[in-house]
Formats: structure tokens, C-alpha cells, sequence
């Protein structure tokens, strides 16, 4: 089938949904309505429902921090709740970036160009947060752990023992979750550069 | 109210429109309803700033096209749509079994090429012209011949 193979049995398919039934009025209407829940449930809610568990954990360290009496257990509670600041902070910019094309004002060429360019930066929050996640389980866990249960945790094996489970299994899902996001990384990188070959024709 | 009776005017007249678009962007039945509400959703939310010295379907097209694409993120987030009668999702009647076959061929052949020629040859074979296209676009006239140009190899290519 060539293009203008296609073209003739596009128009005869047109020319098919014209006899069609109609859509009703209030169906179509309850289609705007409906897409507006779908959206605030599906994006808006676990990224301010993750933003806010980290806020009340760093309150938590905040609060608690004149019981850290270490200098190394002040250190950690500091970069913890640094990390607990940053990562919502890139997560939340990252999917409001990326869902924040102008759909009423951009042509299609600067729609592909800022979803492609939304979707770099996406990938670099992601990996972002990966790494942080990985600092923040090391420093997290003693402070924690001693201002739950009081005794400083770098003085007890079981600590040591969390951290060798846990850091293979950080390595390995990083591993899987990097593949992936180095092809979504490629395809965007792909869409800018067959967007910029219309510069140079 | 005057706006919604306009609106709905408009989707029932160019129904068949974002069906097409619908289609070409999605692989599952289940998507195509979801990308299809999200375009009536679009259309809705961008009809106050549509200016009615502007073609309609120029309008629609533009923003079916860009709504195909940021639904990109949103395609795995199902549920919560409205479930919609076959036959009022302008689904073409081909009572004829081979020409059901030719459409879903079709389709299929679009949805292999990338998105930038998906949107160019929409366009084309809805049989709108090189500046048309390049108006909802974006690309310049002379970029449109040259890629609907590599489409037809591109689609050649695909049957050798």
C-alpha cells in the first residue's frame, strides 16, 4: 500500500464516519468533566502525598536534632534532610515541566521539541533521585534509628548488616531502572534531532 | 450555555476527526478512548481562546496533535474514563471484511512511522495542503514536500 494508496482508502474511511451516529451532548460533556478528576487523582496526588511525607520527615529531624548529641550523627541528619528537601523538590518540577505544554498556543513542531526536551529532564530528575535515594539510605537509617530508639546505631552490627542487604538490591534495581531510562533518553534525543533537520532543509 | 451548545455542535460535526487522531497515536482499543476524551477534554479547555477567523478544523487539528503527544505521560494511568458505545466513537462501519482489513493496515502503517511524519502525514491524507500543513505544524512549506517526500520512500520501503 503506497501513499497515495493510502490516501484514497483514508477518504473512503472518512467518507464511512460521516454516516456514523453521533456522540450526545451530554455525553460529550461529561467527557470534559470526567478527564479533569482523572488527572488530579492520577498526577497531582502521589506527587504532593511523597512531597509531603518528606516535609514531615524533615520536621521530624528538626525538631528531634538537639538529641543527636555526635557530631557524624548531626552530619547525617543534616544531608538527610537536605536530600528529603531536594527530591520532591526535582520530582515535582520535573512532571510539572513535562506536563505543562502549552496544548492551546504551540504548533505541533514545539509541542515534539518541549515533550522531547520535558522528557531529558525527567530521565535526569529520576536518576537524580536515584542517587539521592541511595545517599539517603545510608544517612537516614542511624538517625533513625537513634532518635527511636535512643542508642547511637554505628555501635551496633544489625546496622551494618541493613546496609549490606540492602545496598545490592539499590544496585541491582539501578541497573534495571537505568536501562530503561537511557532509551527513553535516546528516542527524545532522536525526536530533537529529526525536528532540527527542518533548519537545515 | 451558548459555548456548550457550540461546542458540542462542533465534536458531533468533526467527530471523526479526533478518531483519526485518536487511532494513529494509540495501540489499544483502551488508549484510543482515553486519548479521545482527553482531545474532547482539550478542545473544551482551549475553545475560549479560539478565534473564529481561524478554520475550525485547523484549530482542532492543532490541538488533537498536541494532545496526542502530551497524553504520552498519561498513557499508562488508566481508568476513570467513561466508557463509550462502539458506534459512537465514529469506529468507520466496514461491513466489508477486506476493507476493515485495508483500514487496520492502514493504521498500522502510520503508527510505524515516527512522530513528527505521523502528524505530516495525517495531515496529508486528510487532504489538507503542503502550507496547510505547514500552518498547524510548524515546519516550513518546503520541509513538508521534502518529508512527505522520504514518508512515501519510508512506506515503500516498508512493503519491499
Amino acid at each position: 500500500m503506497e501513499l497515495e494508496e493510502m490516501k484514497l482508502l483514508w477518504g473512503e474511511m472518512s467518507a464511512e464516519m460521516e454516516k456514523q451516529k453521533q456522540l450526545t451532548g451530554s455525553l460529550i460533556i461529561s467527557m470534559t468533566k470526567m478527564n479533569y478528576r482523572h488527572k488530579l487523582n492520577k498526577i497531582i496526588i502521589p506527587e504532593v502525598s511523597g512531597a509531603l511525607l518528606c516535609f514531615a520527615a524533615i520536621v521530624f529531624i528538626l525538631v528531634n536534632f538537639h538529641k543527636l548529641d555526635t557530631g557524624y550523627m548531626q552530619a547525617c541528619a543534616i544531608i538527610s534532610a537536605a536530600i528529603l528537601f531536594i527530591q520532591p523538590v526535582v520530582s515535582v518540577r520535573a512532571v510539572y515541566q513535562i506536563s505543562s505544554i502549552n496544548i492551546s498556543a504551540n504548533s505541533y513542531k514545539q509541542t515534539l521539541s518541549d515533550y522531547a526536551k520535558g522528557k531529558i529532564q525527567f530521565v535526569f530528575a529520576q536518576k537524580l533521585s536515584f542517587y539521592l535515594g541511595a545517599v539517603l539510605l545510608l544517612t537516614i537509617l542511624p538517625v533513625a534509628v537513634e532518635l527511636m530508639g535512643g542508642k547511637d546505631p554505628f555501635k551496633k552490627d544489625t546496622t551494618w548488616f541493613v546496609y549490606i542487604i540492602a545496598y545490592p538490591l539499590v544496585y541491582g534495581l539501578a541497573r534495571w531502572t537505568f536501562k530503561k531510562y537511557m532509551q527513553t533518553t535516546a528516542d527524545a534525543e532522536n525526536m530533537l534531532k529529526e525536528i532540527a533537520e527542518s533548519v537545515n532543509v | 450555555m451558548e459555548d456548550k451548545k457550540d461546542f458540542i455542535g462542533i465534536i458531533q460535526e468533526n467527530g471523526g476527526l479526533i478518531y483519526k487522531v485518536a487511532r494513529v497515536y494509540t495501540h489499544t482499543r483502551e488508549d484510543q478512548e482515553d486519548l479521545y476524551q482527553d482531545i474532547v477534554y482539550q478542545l473544551w479547555n482551549c475553545f475560549g481562546s479560539f478565534r473564529s477567523e481561524a478554520k475550525i478544523s485547523t484549530w482542532m487539528y492543532r490541538i488533537a496533535l498536541n494532545t496526542a503527544i502530551a497524553h504520552r505521560n498519561k498513557e499508562k494511568k488508566k481508568g476513570n474514563q467513561i466508557e463509550i458505545d462502539e458506534l459512537l466513537l465514529n469506529k468507520p462501519d466496514m461491513t466489508d471484511g477486506l476493507k476493515e482489513e485495508r483500514s487496520a493496515v492502514l493504521f498500522a502503517r502510520i503508527r510505524l512511522l515516527n512522530d513528527v511524519e505521523k502528524g505530516i502525514v495525517l495531515l496529508y491524507l486528510e487532504g489538507k495542503t503542503y502550507e496547510e500543513i505547514a500552518g498547524i505544524t510548524g515546519f516550513s512549506t518546503t520541509n513538508i514536500g521534502t518529508r512527505l517526500g522520504r514518508i512515501k520512500q519510508k512506506i515503500k520501503d516498508q512493503i519491499a
